[in-house]
């Protein structure tokens, strides 16, 4: 795949809640070898498409497409099976294993869910290296402070050897060091080919580090674009600053 | 006669659905599935016979002391004191507390009310009070169940969508943060919501016992919970409606398989008294699976995992304590001690599956039992004194128990652990109330046979080449060494990939699903190694025992083993041990020291009765105390032990007062009891008695010094600077481990918060 293919696309994807339309036909798409963003005021519908995308939400209308395949009726499982890997806004960290074991567990999974042959220890280690996690790799994850304790969630789905990495709010609860190096990381395994996908409210992270970013408001896509078309859409402003302030 | 059967099925199904609407309600506003609700029933319908049959009261007074004071008193009793404090405790933490409330209940209930004396309970009105509607005969006592369940949803529902209380009580559950933000009081809707669940429980306790016949039976009543949770099962345990619904179907079906089922089969009895719990399978079945739900909180348990090469040494050491512990005792006691260990392997599967998987088993003796029926008609060789069991017979009995529980475990896997607990206690009912009660020899697959022959089976012990478990001593240290190879066979399995991937699953079902586990098949392939392995512990029971009857898979006793397990901490396998020997040898052993202290001393016989009722309720209120504690014995214990690995020369000093102990038991200079007494005594209180000789080399540095009052900072100027102390800073700096060393810390040390940022985890 060079660098610009698809590989995740939504079409017309609509879900509601009672009387409420969370997502409204949004068609957003994700390519190999960037990272994407994926922004808007609380309450856009942004982790409901997350949610969609991953498969623990079934939209009631529209289709997912993953690597060329319709994904819509896929359980999460299969879907992370077929390379998708994702981190959660509310940490899902394995509390009763270390650090090294959270990482070391998600080969453990690939191997026995999979065909794929990994060398388990080996990737670990890799793994551990490339996210600058080795120092804390002994220590028991529920000690981790958040900050770091993202990015063993992310080591944790590189672990799958993923084709698309999806990211919910990655940066919060890091500081300003601990955003910087992890937009370091994204920006390497961007540049090895891996899509990245991220929801986010640290618009100057998102800025800096997407190529394409995604606008929802209101359940509704209102823009797409590269950062500096997404700074000057109208409707962008609109949406984050409001309309009722009249000047 | 169609008519009669729909109204018999109608109050039938009323008053499960009395039972069922307390249990949802409680369920919905505490999040604690409450398995003693039954017996809860339970102690409300004895206590209304006391009040009305033995003491005369006026029914109307026995009714209104029994619904207006002992069901909401039982209620908020039970909620002040046990349940408030369940918050943050994992699941299966929670329904052990329940069934030790059930089985505190039921040994409540057999001391007060001896189970050899039978009781009716008559209608109310009596049974010839009734009014004929196109002749059609319906009691009084029917229309009272009818209007009861009738006002109870009527009720219930009102409660539910018009008033603010029940608005409140929805919330409870899912967000209590955000009910106390609101100025509502989380804990006194709990309350509430236990004392109406209560009250519910004992009016079908008083309304049932009439209808299915009069007979006031502990274990009945006790497992109406079954049948109430059935019910419940319509509604998913959270819709009233629906609950009442599944109630009448319940009812209904019941009723009508008694009627109109040919009269040639027999065992139609006993397969309703088994219909609910085969109902609850099959609504098991079509449930729609659970959504995924990110859930990882931190709950308070915490387990070490030891490495296999530590769980290995400590195998030798059980089997050496267990041959030297032979020589101590007489052969009479043999028996028990094999029987503890049996209990021991047993325990081991809840290990495996509760503590390392986190899903429950709450009839591990009724694995045991189809292993063993299993073996006893396949593996029985030889003739009179001369029989034994066969090695094949063993292995297909085994094979037996973990198909057994594919069986059991496939409808709910899918489902939250609550279901599979659910579904393996509606097993034990099965196996007691079908597969055990087929004595009479029926025609299976061809071949004429009785399942269970008279009630009573010989299960002879097992021979396999010289090794031979006809002799007790043989017997008592193959037990010992299976239980410790399995025991580091587990410890093993938790220490490689499959076991890390069994910790995923229990921690966070989605983050292990986001990355690719398929969490049916691993949840099947750990329940069915449990099995085998609570199947390979109950065909050791039946051959310590030799003679086997039903009594001996009572669901009772898997529900103690559980328990014990629980209490001695589910996470390790000395965990098992303790809740084995525990619920296999202690029982028998405190009844049968204080039933012969009753027989020596006539004149204080029933002192001793009463000490050792007594002792049956404590263990119960033992398994409560696990809210305090959940984590387990174990794990305060070995904390302790941790904490004096800066001075191992109390550790030696202690190995050598018990080798001397050991030496005067052995001699005949103190008794076995003293003996066992003291070492036990000695290890639980090493970690104090070592600090208070050792505490220079046990405390961190702060500790210390806020001993002496030297103040932090002058430590190192005032007073020297202690070994340890550069580690101490390090960690507290939070800069990167050095190679780990043996630093002595205490255990609340270790988890300071650390100053790079507070943690993520939620507590």
């Amino acid at each position: 795949m060079s660098a610009s293919d698809i590989l995740l696309e939504t079409h017309e994807v609509v879900v509601r809640f009672g009387g409420n339309t969370a997502v409204d036909r949004v068609g957003i798409d994700v390519r190999t070898g960037t990272v994407t963003g994926l922004i808007g005021p609380n309450g856009a519908g942004k982790t409901t498409l997350f949610n969609c995308i991953t498969g623990m939400q079934r939209p009631d209308a529209g289709r997912i497409v993953f690597a060329g395949e319709d994904i819509t009726r896929l359980a999460p499982g299969s879907r992370a099976r077929m390379g998708m890997a994702r981190t959660f806004q509310r940490l899902e960290l394995f509390l009763s294993l270390s650090v090294r074991d959270n990482i070391r567990v998600a080969g453990d999974i690939v191997r026995a869910n999979t065909g794929r042959r990994i060398d388990v220890e080996a990737e670990t280690d890799r793994v551990l290296e490339l996210t600058g996690l080795t120092d804390i790799a002994h220590r028991d994850v529920s000690d981790v402070p958040t900050g770091r304790a993202r990015v063993v969630e992310v080591a944790r789905a590189l672990m799958t050897q993923p084709r698309l990495l999806l990211l919910d709010e990655p940066a919060s609860g890091q500081t300003e060091q601990e955003t910087e190096r992890f937009a370091e990381l994204l920006r390497g395994l961007a540049d090895d080919g891996l899509a990245v996908c991220l929801v986010e409210h640290d618009l100057p992270l998102v800025m800096g580090l997407c190529s394409r970013i995604h606008v929802l408001d209101h359940g509704a896509l209102i823009a797409s674009g590269t950062p500096a078309e997404i700074q000057e859409s109208p409707a962008v402003i609109e949406a984050y600053i409001g309309t009722e302030v009249v000047a | 006669m169609f008519l009669t059967f729909t109204v018999l099925g109608l109050v039938l199904g009323a008053v499960y659905a009395i039972a069922a609407s307390g249990l949802v309600l409680t369920y919905n506003t505490s999040g604690i599935f409450n398995f003693a609700h039954g017996a809860q029933a339970m102690i409300g319908a004895f206590t209304f016979y006391q009040l009305q049959v033995v003491w005369g009261v006026p029914t109307l007074l026995a009714v209104a002391i029994v619904l207006g004071i002992l069901g909401p008193l039982m209620g908020y009793l039970l909620h002040r004191f046990i349940m408030g404090g369940l918050r943050d405790t994992a699941e299966v933490t929670k329904i052990v507390v329940t069934v030790a409330i059930l089985l505190g209940f039921v040994s409540l209930s057999h001391w007060v009310w001896s189970p050899q004396d039978a009781r009716m309970v008559r209608m109310f009105f009596g049974a010839d009070s009734y009014v004929s509607i196109g002749g059609v005969v319906i009691r009084y006592h029917e229309i009272i169940c009818l209007v009861a369940a009738a006002g109870i949803a009527i009720g219930l529902r009102l409660l539910f969508t018009k008033s603010r209380m029940g608005v409140v009580m929805r919330g409870a559950v899912d967000d209590p943060d955000l009910l106390r933000l609101n100025g509502h009081d989380p804990e006194r809707v709990a309350a509430i919501a236990w004392a109406m669940g209560s009250t519910l429980a004992v009016l079908a306790g008083i309304l049932i016992t009439p209808v299915g016949g009069g007979a006031l039976e502990a274990n009945a009543l006790t497992l109406l919970v079954i049948d109430a949770f059935a019910a419940a099962l319509f509604g998913r345990l959270r819709s009233i409606p629906r609950t009442f619904v599944g109630a009448v179907v319940l009812g209904m079906a019941s009723t009508y398989l008694v009627a109109y089922a040919p009269s040639n089969w027999t065992w139609v009895t006993n397969l309703r008294d088994a219909l609910p719990m085969i109902l609850l399978f099959v609504v098991l079945l079509v449930l729609p699976q659970d959504r995924l739900r990110g859930a990882a909180v931190r709950t308070r348990e915490r387990y070490e995992v030891p490495t296999v090469r530590r769980a290995a040494m400590w195998g030798v050491v059980l089997v050496v304590a267990t041959v030297a512990f032979r020589q101590l005792i007489d052969d009479s006691s043999v028996g028990t001690l094999i029987l503890g260990l049996t209990f021991a392997i047993s325990a081991l599967s809840l290990t495996l599956l509760t503590g390392y998987a986190g899903e429950l088993n709450l009839a591990p003796i009724s694995f045991g039992a189809i292993a063993t029926l299993v073996a006893f008609h396949t593996g029985i060789t030889g003739q009179g004194l001369d029989a034994r069991m066969s090695l094949t017979g063993l292995v297909l009995g085994v094979l037996a128990a973990a198909i057994t529980g594919a069986l059991v475990a496939l409808p709910a896997l899918r489902l939250r652990g609550l279901y599979l607990a659910l579904a393996t206690l509606a097993f034990g009912g099965i196996v007691s109330s079908m597969v055990l009660r087929e004595t009479q020899p029926r025609s299976w697959f061809g071949h004429e046979f009785a399942l269970f022959p008279q009630g009573t089976i010989i299960v002879w012990p097992l021979k396999v080449g010289p090794l031979d478990l006809g002799d007790q001593d043989v017997f008592l240290y193959t037990a010992a060494t299976i239980f410790a190879v399995l025991g580091v066979g587990v410890i093993a399995l938790r220490n490689s990939g499959y076991g890390r991937r069994l910790a995923a699953m229990k921690d966070s079902p989605a983050a292990a699903v986001m990355l690719g586990q398929r969490l049916v098949r691993l949840k099947l392939s750990v329940f069915m190694i449990s099995t085998a392995i609570a199947g390979l512990g109950g065909i050791l029971m039946s051959m310590a025992l030799s003679s086997v009857t039903s009594d001996h898979f009572v669901y009772t006793l898997s529900l103690s083993l559980v328990m014990l397990t629980v209490v001695g901490g589910i996470g390790y396998v000395s965990g098992a041990l303790f809740g084995g020997l525990i619920a296999g040898a202690g029982f028998s052993l405190i009844v049968g020291t204080f039933n012969e202290l009753g027989s020596a001393h006539p004149e204080h016989a029933s002192t001793f009765s009463i000490i050792s009722h007594l002792i049956l309720v404590a263990v119960a209120l033992v398994g409560v105390g696990v809210a305090h504690n959940p984590s387990g014995n174990m794990s305060s214990i070995f904390a302790g032990h941790r904490f004096l690995a800066g001075a191992p020369e109390v550790r030696y000093a202690a190995i050598g007062v018990t080798v001397v102990l050991y030496g005067l038991a052995y001699a005949g200079v103190i008794g076995t009891w003293t003996f066992g007494i003291l070492v036990a005594v000695l290890w639980m209180a090493l970690p104090a008695l070592g600090l208070w000789l050792r505490a220079e080399r046990l405390l961190p540095p702060e500790a210390l010094a806020a001993r002496r009052g030297v103040p932090l900072e002058l430590v190192g100027v005032d007073v020297p600077y202690p070994d340890g102390f550069g580690g101490q800073l390090d960690r507290t700096l939070g800069l990167p481990a050095r190679a780990r060393r043996a630093t002595p810390t205490i255990p609340a040390q270790a988890q300071a918060p650390s100053e790079e940022g507070e943690s993520h985890v939620r507590v």
